[in-house]
């Protein structure tokens, strides 16, 4: 087609374009990506603990950018938290309520429910143990189980809607179980603005509980929280890794079309998987109530939500890995108490720190999946 | 009542452009397949960037939302670095940011002094003989220049996905990025154009909902914005206009709140400030009851692409 196309033009460019980028892969090489099928576990544990000290190192940056000086971080992040007694006792009781939201988080996310509403579910574990603190439920000597029961019941119930829409409806389980945490929030402020205003000195929160309503010492001024915290956790363990539900939970996570194939109650498992979960959740809220406030306030979930998330996905899931990781986030609660008294660093500063260091984590998940190769 | 109404119309615009554009934003790169759950992020940083913006440089609201929407897209850009290239998890990766600009935000805006300081923020336009007119004068035509810009990035937006090539290629890799490799798109290149030029626009809308609502920034301004935003773009099933009337209906929910009190009706002050996150579960109820026989979710949304996968 002489009218189209030229002999010279058509050749000169044609040339040109093949020869370009053959020359430039010759000369530097391709990066081919590849996947790992099965990383092997220390590959697993090398990946993970370089992350976090890449997330450590990047967090000790955005703390002296905002004006601590840089020797200072060593001695408040590990030596005034773990070894002073006072702070280390601090953190063993911090610890206890992650450690609960930390477990709720994983059994729900071992069933494929992404629940994060814990905050909601906290809030309303608190509100029923105070029901039964301000209504004077039973006699005092049972106060304190019949509070703990209520807990559970709570976050349970306020589990049951977002379940329920979920199972039967389909509707996302991210927005809905986060919208409820707003609602929650608001009848919270409600109730401590409201009907259960402290009438001594207007404050908004609830009469304090009296002296049996509280979780009670039972070793070094460490209150009944913690261990109550870790028989949960390992009581998680035993249900996860040695129970038919916790066998079916591992179906269902896999491939729940298949597990659902080949017979495993799908609904009862997930259902039962993610009410355990909100029931830890609302443990969690009666702990911070009983073990720490002594009364019910506005602020009793800031915060454990979003820790109770991360704590679980740092701790792949594991219930005994997340006693660990709470134990840890424990310690930055701690020290961010006192960033605040001594260096003016809002709380802001944990949620930052928490969420830099589970972005380099979740970023090394690409180096234990993919092989990257340089091919000349 | 009609003083009622007007009022309460008048105000519509200003809480539904927020909603509309933080949609939109989610629309355009969930379209490319990438599920986005960042938006609630992405607004806390564009209202505290757009305040900030405002207080450092002085007045100009219009270069305040620049500031917001290239914040946004900057952050985003971590986002898409974390999805497109790491390939992690689009869940954990859009928690993690949202986690992340909520820390960053009230971290930066505390350090730097910006809260509850007002600026004088975007004014109301008036067109000289229209926002005159009696009733439709104050509701229509005499709102801010966002509200005014919204429809034409509406049109734009939908006949760019609907009709150019560039949105075309958009929902080819949303579809299946196997197939749109094939074609010869480049999917990591797109999904990272999709994710930054949306995150603009949510960006745009955490501004304008500092800069032109409140005028006046605080902690976590949001409050849970930016999830009904999510749930708009189910509720829209990713089409542009329906989740302009999703948005313009949560418009006229929030901004009647205020005003019920207001006009002197007894209503519990907390139960009406839950009715929005109410009202969204129920629009979600409504919308999974009524579902088609079709889904119109993207193919490929949530999904990582990864060439030498190729299934």
């Amino acid at each position: 087609m002489p009218e189209l196309r030229t002999p010279e033009s058509a050749t000169v460019p044609l040339e040109a374009t093949l020869a370009a980028p053959r020359q430039r892969r010759f000369k530097l090489g391709r990066l081919v990506l590849s996947i790992r099928e099965h990383p092997s576990t220390w590959r697993q544990a090398a990946a993970i603990g370089i992350a976090v000290l890449v997330g450590l190192a990047l967090s000790c940056i955005t703390l002296m950018l905002a004006g601590v000086p840089a020797d200072e971080i060593a001695d408040e992040f590990i030596v005034q938290t773990f070894f002073d007694p006072d702070n280390f006792r601090a953190v063993l009781a911090q610890a206890a309520p992650l450690v609960l939201v930390g477990v709720g988080a994983a059994l729900a996310f071992r069933v494929n429910f992404w629940n994060l509403g814990l905050g909601g579910q906290m809030i309303f574990g608190a509100t029923f143990a105070t029901a039964v603190s301000f209504y004077h439920i039973g006699p005092e000597a049972t106060r304190l189980p019949l509070m703990l029961l209520a807990a559970c019941l709570g976050g349970m119930m306020w589990m049951l809607i977002p379940a329920l829409l979920n199972i039967r409806l389909q509707i996302n389980e991210i927005i809905s179980t986060l919208l409820m945490n707003y609602i929650a929030q608001y009848f919270l402020l409600y109730l401590v603005y409201g009907p259960w205003i402290d009438t001594k000195d207007n404050f908004p929160h609830s009469p304090p509980y009296l002296a049996a309503e509280r979780l009670p010492d039972v070793l070094l001024g460490i209150n009944g929280a913690l261990p109550l915290a870790a028989l949960v956790g390992i009581a998680a363990w035993w249900l996860v890794s040695r129970t038919r539900l916790g066998i079916y939970m591992r179906f269902v996570q896999a491939n729940p079309r298949m597990a659902f194939a080949t017979g495993v109650p799908l609904v009862a498992t997930t259902l039962t998987a993610i009410l355990i979960s909100a029931l830890c959740a609302g443990l969690a809220g009666f702990v911070v109530a009983a073990g720490q406030e002594g009364r019910l306030t506005q602020s009793v979930s800031n915060g454990y939500g979003v820790s109770g998330v991360l704590i679980a996905f740092m701790a792949r899931n594991n219930p005994v890995a997340a006693l660990l990781v709470a134990f840890l986030v424990a310690a930055l609660f701690v020290t961010s108490q006192s960033l605040q008294v001594f260096h003016q660093i809002p709380f802001a500063m944990v949620q930052l720190i928490q969420a830099i260091i589970v972005i380099c984590v979740a970023a090394s998940e690409f180096a234990i999946r993919h092989r990257l190769r340089l091919i000349r | 009542m009609l003083n009622f109404l007007v009022s309460w119309l008048a105000d519509v615009p200003d809480s539904a452009a927020a909603y509309a554009l933080a949609a939109l934003g989610l629309i355009i790169s969930e379209r490319a397949g990438v599920l986005n759950l960042t938006a609630e992020g992405l607004m806390l940083v564009g209202a505290m960037s757009g305040i900030g913006a405002a207080l450092t440089f002085g007045g100009q609201p219009e270069l305040a939302l620049l500031v917001a929407m290239v914040a946004a897209a900057v952050i985003s850009l971590l986002f898409a670095m974390m999805v497109v290239v790491l390939r992690v998890n689009q869940v954990i990766s859009g928690l993690a940011i949202v986690f992340f600009c909520q820390g960053l935000t009230n971290l930066v805006g505390n350090l730097a002094g910006w809260q509850n300081k007002p600026v004088v923020g975007l004014l109301h336009v008036h067109i000289p003989w229209l926002s005159d007119l009696p009733v439709v004068g104050r509701i229509l035509f005499s709102q801010n220049l966002v509200i005014y810009l919204t429809i034409p990035i509406f049109i734009l937006v939908s006949y760019a996905l609907r009709n150019s090539m560039a949105g075309l290629r958009l929902r080819a890799v949303g579809e299946n990025p196997e197939a749109a490799d094939a074609a010869g798109i480049s999917v990591a290149t797109t999904r990272f154009l999709a994710i930054a030029g949306g995150s603009a626009l949510i960006g745009l809308a955490g501004g304008l909902l500092a800069v032109g609502g409140v005028k006046v920034w605080v902690a976590d301004i949001t409050g849970g914005r930016g999830w009904i935003a999510v749930a708009l773009v189910i509720f829209a099933r990713w089409q542009p206009w329906r989740a302009l009337a999703g948005a313009l209906l949560f418009g006229c929910i929030e901004s009647l709140i205020p005003r019920i009190a207001a006009a002197g009706i007894q209503a519990p002050q907390y139960f009406m400030l839950m009715l929005p996150y109410i009202i969204t579960l129920a629009v979600m109820v409504w919308s999974s009851l009524s579902k088609r026989a079709t889904s119109e979710e993207p193919g490929a949304l949530g999904r990582a692409f990864v060439r030498e996968e190729r299934r």
